[in-house]
């Protein structure tokens, strides 16, 4: 009787740490992805403020047109790393205008290095301060780089982490402009 | 070179250890007893093997020979030297270096204990699983985590150092090496209990011969942890010594089963009972070193201290499956013969109580593993993204933790077999006595609320237990009545009492503020006072730091501090702590003042009884020394004796007064 | 009744202090005291498992100073958890909600609870039931074995 208990449970432990395997050793690493938010499908938040130029920007007043926000920080590494690929990204979109990069200064930012920053590896687009943190918070930001793609609309698309491509975005850009015509 | 010489010795480490299992294989399957010497020889060339790896390591540190990528990626020209030490397990390759230094010591240890027994097939099969062991760690290193690796391209003139955060504090130095000591250290009676398991000889003799070691690796586990927690405490700056992060978790979950483990054992050797639970919490324990390090180490979790994202994460993970299904396995295959000859009489008694707590130390092991891992579960079944931190975890293991005191207080005093109330009564009296004058004193110094009065009761009670076997003991045999089994862990008790009382106290009445402090101004808090005196810039070759002093309470002057790290993107905060015995004074430098004259935004925090914490770490140290001390009733010469007799180093109960 | 007066009187003691400390909890909750607790049950977005209460961090300083604004504008403590959930996601909550699937991580430690003390019950039930065995030709067996081992045992 003893026996028997001990064997069902050694089958049990064996069952159990089967499926803790299987499990972990599905999870993929955190890479750039495409990542969960609660703000998918609804309306970009409030982004106001004023620029690196000195003018102020609302984000309203792009609709019409995909806008990239993203995140920033001369200090993090991986988005230097980015900073290529959006300016190539807006620089193919420049012709035709549909579609631009806004980027959001997150956490303490030195404006001076920021202003060399952009001065030396280009990016003429706005460069928003957020100086009490709100904007961040409000798009849940948890870590830098994060992208966020808004339809000409005003709804967030998608939520990019961990650093975008240029093709990237074009690619998100085609299947959300096609699903908008499916729709329609 | 050094790459090369590393590597050899990396090699060697991994020849020796698969050759000395496959020797040892056909030793122990041949009956070959010449082969089964052997095993001395083989762990000798295992521990050449670390010793040089981990020498030539150091070297490329010290030396800033940035050719190797492990030193390119974490040494530092700036980094004082024991910091440039300790950055050889700054970063998972080398950290691996350091277990296999460990595990070898331990290896030849064993070898060297047992050379006149080393035909014995136990030694032999326990040995045999040790190298096996070693032989994948060190393969890790042949393999996906190489630190030898030297730098593609253009040798960098230096590097970035190692991670700020570990760079604050000489604690470093000494943590990591600490925990691994308790961690590696479950190898060995793990190989004894495989041992034990294969060759059928179940009886109490290998837990005899592996007592000691199995409380050496406690001991230091215990230490490692608590010296984790002050680490943190003291470094990271937010005020707290223990998060429940999953890092911290990993290194709980062993400890928990091994303390259910060094307990239990208890009635295996008194009684011959438990036989079951102990194999399984051992097994357990050295499981969950595994799956600690795989989850630290794989990036499954990310937590303060996973470095890296490696592909070392699956093999971790197939070495925790193998073990884990060869210790149910064997189990199972031999669970016949674990069938005890007695069975407890009455819930009411010792064995009952040591019962009860190995299932309070398992179920609290479940409720940490299931929180640790329970976002990872959460994920995988429906793709939501939640945590589980502190507020669980404390809720959960509350009512553990007191059921636990209660435990403390009632077991040493219960008789085996069965107790008559009468002789609880009398044994419990004091301590009941100690148990309502605390909750007493405690309501009296202003304490309120159930859980923590419920704490400074049940720890009152458990303290007033330890104390009274203490005394009775010193009364009967002077300052022996220290030293020994018992009596030591009496003395652990009490450091867990202590432990448990500053738990209490300072997670539930901990003020905290911050407050924006011109040059001269002062703010109150819980009952002290700060004045802001100003800044003090320090630029060293390793970091900018800008010191606030800050004056405490009209005396001493505290610098908490900011430090800019130069490839490091954020500034590190450095805390400083005022401490005395009933509160600790915990200030940080929120933000430093912009310019000249401009405020500093200083934190606060007042937590009462943290220095208890680890003066109760020190008293539960010293304890466990005192436990492990030779009572000179053993005569070391006859080890088969000891095999042989089923009741090792037996105590007499004190008299009944 | 001498020997259970001792008792009596630490059990009226202790009954009497544990309710006074208990309910003498003290006063109403300020501002402050409810922005701490609602910070200290958010998860601060860029750690992993520090509080928004303990860690330092400026996204962390910025939801405290956040907490307290939407305080004194009138909002609750609900509306305020709810409205970091609506932008971070659930896992800003560091006390898993108790619906759903997240709810399991609360019920199973329960659920093992129950199953320990069910099984201990059995176990002691059980060992007294044994208490009249009778020794089988199996058992007698087992001992013969292991006393020829024993004899075997080279000396």
């Amino acid at each position: 009787m003893r026996r028997g208990v001990g064997f069902w449970s050694a089958i049990a432990i064996g069952l159990v740490l089967a499926g803790f395997v299987w499990l972990l050793a599905t999870r993929d690493s955190s890479r750039s992805r495409l990542a969960d938010s609660p703000l998918l499908g609804k309306p970009a938040p409030v982004l106001a403020g004023d620029t690196l130029a000195g003018e102020s920007f609302e984000l309203e007043t792009r609709s019409g047109r995909w806008v990239v926000v993203n995140f920033f920080a001369t200090w993090c590494v991986p988005c230097v790393r980015e900073h290529p690929e959006l300016v190539r990204f807006s620089q193919r979109h420049l012709a035709e205008g549909d579609a631009e990069v806004v980027s959001v200064q997150f956490d303490r930012n030195d404006e001076d290095r920021l202003r060399r920053f952009f001065e030396r590896n280009g990016g003429d687009w706005p460069v928003v301060a957020d100086p009490e943190g709100r904007i961040a918070l409000d798009y849940g930001v948890t870590g830098i780089p994060e992208s966020f793609l808004v339809d000409p609309d005003g709804f967030v698309v998608s939520k990019i982490v961990g650093g975008v491509s240029a093709d990237q975005l074009d690619a998100l850009v085609a299947a959300a402009e096609e699903q908008r015509e499916a729709a329609s | 070179m050094t790459a090369v010489l590393g590597s050899a010795g990396v090699a060697l480490g991994f020849l020796a250890s698969a050759l000395g299992a496959g020797t040892l294989a056909v030793g122990l399957r041949n009956r070959r007893s010449p082969l089964l010497q052997l095993g001395r020889q083989y762990a000798w060339m295992v521990l050449a093997g670390a010793l040089i790896a981990a020498g030539a390591m150091e070297w490329a540190l010290i030396g800033n020979d940035f050719s190797l990528q492990y030193v390119a990626d974490n040494g530092s020209t700036r980094t004082p030297l024991i910091y440039t030490i300790a950055t050889l397990w700054a970063a998972l390759e080398g950290s691996i270096i350091l277990w296999t230094l460990v595990l070898a010591g331990y290896l030849l240890f064993v070898a060297h204990h047992f050379r006149r027994r080393l035909s014995d097939p136990l030694v032999g099969w326990a040995l045999l699983v040790m190298l096996l062991v070693a032989a994948f760690f060190f393969g890790l290193m042949l393999g996906p985590a190489n630190p030898f690796e030297t730098v593609a391209g253009v040798v960098p003139s230096d590097g970035p150092g190692p991670n700020p955060l570990l760079q604050n504090h000489p604690l470093m130095a000494f943590h990591p090496p600490m925990l691994y000591l308790g961690y590696v250290g479950f190898t060995v009676p793990f190989a004894f209990a495989v041992a034990a398991l294969v060759t059928g000889r179940l009886g109490e003799g290998w837990l005899a011969e592996t007592r000691r070691w199995t409380l050496f690796a406690w001991g230091f586990l215990t230490f490692g942890i608590v010296l984790g927690a002050w680490w943190s405490y003291e470094v990271l700056g937010w005020g707290g010594y223990w998060g429940w992060d999953p890092v911290e978790n990993a290194s709980f979950l062993p400890w928990l089963t091994g303390t259910a483990y060094i307990h239990s054992v208890m009635v295996q050797e008194r009684r011959g009972m438990l036989r079951i639970w102990n194999l399984s919490l051992l097994m357990a324990t050295f499981s969950l070193t595994i799956l600690g390090t795989f989850l630290t180490r794989s990036g499954v979790l990310d937590s303060v201290h996973a470095f890296t994202e490696s592909p070392i994460g699956p093999l971790l993970l197939g070495f925790f499956g193998v073990v884990v299904l060869t210790a149910v396995g064997l189990i199972g295959w031999r669970g016949d013969r674990l069938r005890s000859p007695g069975r407890i009489d009455s819930p009411v008694s010792r064995e009952g109580s040591f019962l009860a707590n190995n299932v309070v130390f398992a179920g609290f092991a479940f409720v940490v593993l299931l929180g640790t891992v329970f976002p990872l579960i959460v994920e995988a079944i429906n793709g939501e993204r939640i945590s589980v931190g502190a507020p669980y975890f404390e809720r959960m293991t509350m009512p553990l933790g007191l059921t636990l005191l209660f435990l403390m207080a009632v077991a040493p005093v219960l008789p085996w077999r069965k107790a008559s109330g009468e002789l609880l009564r009398h044994r419990l009296l004091w301590p009941a006595w100690a148990a309502t004058g605390g909750v007493v004193l405690a309501v009296l110094l202003g304490a309120r609320g159930l859980a923590p009065l419920l704490a400074f009761g049940l720890g009152a009670f458990a303290a007033g237990g330890a104390v009274r076997h203490l005394f009775l003991a010193v009364r009967r045999q002077g300052w022996r009545g220290m030293v020994g089994r018992s009596n030591g862990g009496m003395i652990v008790h009490l450091g867990v009492v202590m432990v448990a009382v500053a738990l209490a106290a300072s997670g539930s009445y901990s003020s905290d503020g911050e407050f924006r402090l011109r040059e001269g101004e002062s703010a109150t808090l819980a009952g002290h006072t700060i004045t802001y005196l100003g800044t003090e810039t320090v630029v060293t070759d390793q970091k900018r730091e800008v010191k606030a002093r800050v004056e405490v309470d009209g005396g001493k002057v505290y610098e908490p501090a900011l430090s800019q790290f130069p490839f490091a993107s954020q500034a590190i905060g450095t805390p400083s702590v005022r401490s005395s015995p009933i509160d600790d004074v915990y200030l940080t430098l929120v933000s430093a003042p912009q310019d000249e004259g401009d405020p500093a935004v200083i934190g606060m925090i007042v937590q009462p009884l943290v220095a208890w914490l680890w003066t109760g770490g020190a008293v539960m140290a010293l304890g466990t020394l005192l436990s492990a001390w030779p009572r000179g009733r053993r005569r070391r010469s006859d080890e088969r004796e000891a095999v042989e007799s089923p009741i090792a180093d037996r105590e007499p109960e004190p008299a009944v007064v | 009744m001498r020997r259970w007066g001792a008792w009596a009187v630490m059990a009226i003691v202790v009954t009497g202090a544990l309710v006074y400390g208990t309910v003498d909890e003290g006063s109403a909750r300020t501002t402050e005291d409810r922005a701490r607790s609602i910070a200290a049950s958010l998860r601060c977005p860029t750690c992993r498992s520090q509080s928004v209460l303990e860690s330092d961090s400026t996204q962390a300083q910025a939801i405290r100073t956040d907490i307290v604004r939407r305080l004194q504008a009138g909002q609750t403590e609900g509306e305020i958890t709810g409205y970091y959930v609506s932008r971070f996601g659930e896992q800003i909550r560091l006390r898993p909600d108790s619906g759903g699937v997240a709810g399991l991580v609360w019920v199973l430690p329960v659920v093992a609870l129950v199953i320990a003390v069910a099984g201990l019950g059995f176990a002691f039930r059980r060992w007294r039931v044994q208490a009249g065995r009778e020794v089988t030709d199996a058992d007698r067996l087992l001992v013969e074995r292991a006393r020829g081992r024993w004899r075997r045992r080279p000396t």
